[in-house]
Parts: C-alpha cells; sequence; structure tokens
C-alpha cells in the first residue's frame, strides 16, 4: 500500500501548495518528517496566511506574550505566553462554528516564553504574502521586572526583522508605548513602502517627543495619516503638510504657521470628505493674529469657526473650529470639510 | 519523504481500450502507440492522447514507427498496475485535444488507488492530471486533526516509526550476521 510519505518532493511541494496556512500548520505537526519537510520548503511554495491584522502585546500585570492574528473580523487566533505558568495557550475563534472559542493549553517545558514566542511568530509569517491592514505593538515596561526575560522581546525581535525574516509589509502601524524611545525600533519591524497610517499612543499622559528624529523617518513621510495623543516639540509646518488626516499636539505653531497649514490643506490633492486634522496647539494666544489673516470668525459662544471655499468639492468648505480643551491647556483647531448647506448662518465662507 | 515509483496494489487485468477514432484530423492518419503495464495488458492509445505525458511524448517524438512496429514494441511500465495505467489512459483519451478544465471530479475516491495514481502521474510526468490529484489529495485533509490526518494518509506516527526503524535495523543485522555466517560455511 502506497502512503504518502512516499511521495517524491515536488508531489509533496504541489500538495502543500494545494492547503491552506491553517491545514500546513496542522501537517507540521503530523510527524518530524512532514514538519522537517515544511521547514525546509522555500517560502514562495508555502500558501499565503491571508492574515489581516497582527497584535503583538507583552503585559507586565501577568508577564504574559500574547500574539494575536485575525483573518478576518470574528476569524481570529489568539496565542498568550505565560512566563509564570510556564506555558502556551491557543485560542481561537471563528463565526460559522457552533461552539466558537477552542483553548488548548500547552505546557513549555524548559523552553523560554520569548524564544517560543518568536520562534511561533517567525513560523508565521513565513506565511504572509499579502500585505497586512493593520500591525499593533505594545510593550508594557519590564525594566525593574529583574526575574522576568519578557523585557528582551522588542529586542529580539528587532533582531529577527533585522536577519531572519523580512519586515512587515502592513498598511497601517498602531503602537502603545511607555517612552518615547521605543518609537524608532518599533517602526523599524515595517515595511515603510506601503504605508498609509501612523498612530502613535502613549502609556504616560505627561509624555514629551522631541519630533525631529521622527519627522525624517520614510514611515512619517510615506503615511497619509498620522495620529499621536502625546506633546511634540520642535515640529514644523512643513512636517505635518502632506497628511491628509492629523491627531496631534504641539506648541511650535503661531499664527503665521496656522495661515500656512490651512493654505496646505486647502491645496491637498483630490479632497475627500474624511480629510480632517485636529490640531492641538499649547499656550496659543495668537487668536487676534488669526483674525486679522482669515477675517472675523463666526462666533458661537464657547468656540469660534473659520469657513473656506474648496476648488475641487463645490459643495462643501473647509470648516476651522477652534476652542479650548477641558484642560484649558491646548487650543483644538479641528479642519474638516463639511456640506456648504450646514455653514451656519451668518458665518463668511472665505474665498 | 523517499522517492518510490513501485505501486503495489494488484487488480484485475483491464481490457485492451481502443481509442475513440478522431474526426478532426481526417487527412493525416493517426498514429497509435502501445503501453502496458504490471500486469501485461497492452493498451493502444493514439499519439495525440498521449502528448499529455511529456514522458512518453518524449519517447516517441523521434522513433518514426510503423504501426507494426509499434504494436511489436509496446512501452512498458512495470512500475504502474493495470488499474492506474488504465485510468492513466482514459484520462488522456478523454482530454484528447482539449483544454483541460479548471477542476477534475471523476478522481479515485480511495486513497490507495489516489495515491498510485498520483506516483504514475508524475513518473509519466501528465502535468495537468498531477495537478488535479495533488489538490485532491490535500482537500482529503483540509480542516482535519494531525491525529485524523495520520489516519487518514496513513502515516505511522513518530514512536511508531521509530519502532519500525529499530526492527528494520535489527533484521538487516541478522541478515548481514546470516550471511557472514553462510559465508564462513562456504569457506570451509
Amino acid at each position: 500500500m502506497t502512503s504518502i510519505m512516499e511521495m517524491p518532493e515536488l508531489v509533496m511541494e504541489k500538495i502543500v501548495g494545494f492547503s491552506d496556512f491553517k491545514a500546513v500548520l496542522t501537517l507540521r505537526q503530523v510527524c518530524r518528517d512532514f514538519q522537517n519537510f515544511i521547514d525546509d520548503l522555500k517560502d514562495s511554495k508555502l500558501p499565503d496566511s491571508e492574515i489581516s491584522e497582527i497584535e503583538i502585546i507583552s503585559k507586565k500585570d501577568e508577564n504574559k506574550i500574547i500574539l494575536r492574528f485575525m483573518h478576518s473580523p470574528g476569524d481570529y487566533h489568539r496565542v498568550e505566553y505565560s512566563e509564570m505558568e510556564n506555558s502556551r495557550s491557543f485560542e481561537s475563534e471563528e463565526e460559522e462554528e457552533e461552539n466558537p472559542r477552542r483553548k488548548t493549553i500547552t505546557d513549555l517545558g524548559g523552553s523560554n516564553v520569548v524564544d517560543v514566542a518568536i520562534r511561533d511568530l517567525e513560523l508565521v509569517l513565513r506565511f504572509q504574502k499579502s500585505k497586512l491592514f493593520t500591525s499593533y505593538f505594545q510593550f508594557d515596561d519590564f525594566r525593574l521586572l529583574n526575574d522576568s526575560t519578557i523585557h528582551t522581546l522588542p529586542t529580539r525581535l528587532s533582531n529577527m526583522f533585522n536577519v531572519s525574516c523580512p519586515r512587515i509589509k502592513t498598511r497601517e502601524i498602531r503602537m502603545k508605548v511607555y517612552d518615547s524611545s521605543q518609537i524608532l525600533p518599533i517602526l523599524q519591524f515595517a515595511d515603510p513602502t506601503n504605508l498609509s497610517l501612523l498612530e502613535i499612543c502613549s502609556m504616560d499622559n505627561n509624555m514629551e517627543v522631541d519630533s525631529k528624529e521622527i519627522v525624517e523617518t520614510d514611515y512619517w513621510k510615506k503615511a497619509n495619516e498620522v495620529h499621536c495623543d502625546f506633546h511634540m516639540s520642535n515640529l514644523k509646518v512643513e512636517d505635518v503638510c502632506h497628511f491628509y488626516n492629523i491627531t496631534l499636539k504641539t506648541n511650535s505653531f503661531n499664527a503665521k504657521d496656522m495661515d500656512t497649514l490651512k493654505k496646505a490643506f486647502l491645496s491637498l490633492p483630490e479632497h475627500s470628505i474624511y480629510d480632517s486634522w485636529t490640531i492641538r496647539l499649547k499656550d496659543f494666544n495668537e487668536s487676534d493674529e488669526l483674525s486679522n489673516l482669515w477675517g472675523p470668525p463666526f462666533d458661537f459662544g464657547f468656540a469660534t469657526a473659520w469657513h473656506f471655499r474648496l476648488k475641487d468639492l463645490k459643495k462643501n468648505v473647509l470648516q476651522i473650529y477652534s476652542e479650548m480643551d477641558d484642560s484649558q491647556e491646548y487650543n483644538i483647531f479641528d479642519f474638516t470639510i463639511m456640506g456648504l448647506k450646514h455653514v451656519p448662518n451668518g458665518a463668511v465662507v472665505h474665498y | 519523504m523517499s522517492s518510490t515509483e513501485q505501486g503495489t496494489s494488484s487488480a484485475a487485468p483491464a481490457e485492451p481500450t481502443t481509442a475513440p477514432e478522431s474526426a478532426a484530423a481526417p487527412e493525416v492518419p493517426e498514429s497509435f502507440y502501445y503501453v502496458h503495464g504490471k500486469d501485461k495488458v497492452v493498451h493502444k492509445v493514439s499519439a495525440g492522447a498521449l502528448q499529455h505525458s511529456a514522458l512518453i511524448h518524449g519517447m516517441i517524438s523521434n522513433l518514426g514507427y510503423t504501426e507494426e512496429q509499434a504494436k511489436a514494441n509496446p512501452f512498458p511500465f512495470e512500475n504502474i498496475d493495470g488499474d492506474i495505467l488504465q485510468m492513466v489512459v482514459d484520462w488522456c483519451n478523454q482530454h484528447k485535444g482539449k483544454p483541460t478544465p479548471p477542476e477534475d471530479t471523476n478522481l479515485p475516491k480511495q486513497k490507495e488507488k489516489l495515491f498510485d495514481l498520483v506516483l504514475a502521474v508524475n513518473y509519466l510526468e501528465i502535468k495537468e492530471l498531477l495537478t488535479y490529484c495533488c489538490k485532491q489529495v490535500a482537500m482529503m485533509v483540509k480542516g482535519k486533526s494531525p491525529e485524523e490526518i495520520r489516519e487518514i494518509w496513513m502515516i505511522p506516527t513518530d514512536a511508531e516509526d521509530e519502532a519500525a526503524e529499530k526492527e528494520a535495523k535489527k533484521r538487516a543485522g541478522k541478515e548481514a550476521a546470516g550471511e557472514t555466517a553462510a559465508a564462513a560455511g562456504d569457506a570451509k
């Protein structure tokens, strides 16, 4: 009787080529010969994992690493590596299944959780042919936890992406950091070529970042959407003019800079109604200068707004809405595109 | 993975098949060749149908056999079971001169036959049929657990594999010892 193990290698390559990502991962578990065969295959012979989102997270309170892979909404795999229990738990959820949650826990024996997580991630990324939609990274501050090895995760990932694995191709990079020094190394995990969105959030409400280095990166230049929730210093107007969507905080812009920004927004090629900039300016006290440049604003009582004609979207206008935030620290300037019919009565639409 | 070309299942001898007359080429008479498998049952197949097999096509393209010569020299494929060769010949006849469809649902459902067919088709280098077969083999285990895959594809576990290997080594050792003893006996 012929067994599959007697098939020539070329035939086996073809069979693996017709299997999907999950099937090939299962095949690796069938026996050692299969595992070796699949591990020795060229990446190009492997099927596409069709993963759309990857999350790589380390959590200090539970000494855990979490990898989450999403194929489509509702269909994801979550792998948790617990340093305390020295285990890996694998959980999947698929929409079509009656009993959606399946969880299997493996004892990792003497293996280190970071080693295992890196090895697993590297294996999964071998199957990543299409570009990811989102990549999310969040690494807790393990610096004071001397008995944990999870603090090495970001460095190990850097090494992996430098040496044995191509950088992630992704449309969106999202990250949550505890310190500004984490930002540039995390960015390096991804390939900037296809990037369209950059989102950096801070775990520390008082984090301040000198923008000099980050605005020089390809990631900043290639993205057309940027969202940062921390204060950025030394930002120049020309660093942000190319974005269609912005959320940021700074103290770098004066009234003249705001006028340059307004002109830049108006001259963005091909506006869409979703273009919007939210710029929070700390200690901004040049409202009078703005009125001199843009004319008197419409006064809502609690806020003011200016309206400008758009050249390409005739039935719409740019509204620049300004109010103080709750902390009274930042002056919020919201640039949005709105229908002409929604301009308040009595407001002037400037050309 | 080992590379083996030997089919092992036995099957009843099949009747020789005659390729249907080709209506597409009335002017040039079609040439026929003869093939047989392990069961020695000879199949008459048109050159047009045999074109699917890169191996046979390469063999016949420079032969210039007459009908009698071809009949007298059937190609022997001793490594292919008769019923498997019959399947291959039928497939080649059915798809003679036709573009192959994106899928073929007429492949054997029995896994032993399918595996034998894969080996035969790989040996005969019939690219499209090999693609269909490999796809079917892959589909057999879609959504299955490692244990189920082991059963469906008849794969021994690593432990069984090691035990079998040990046993084989032991046997080989015994045989070698036997041979040495026999050789010693001869010398005497």
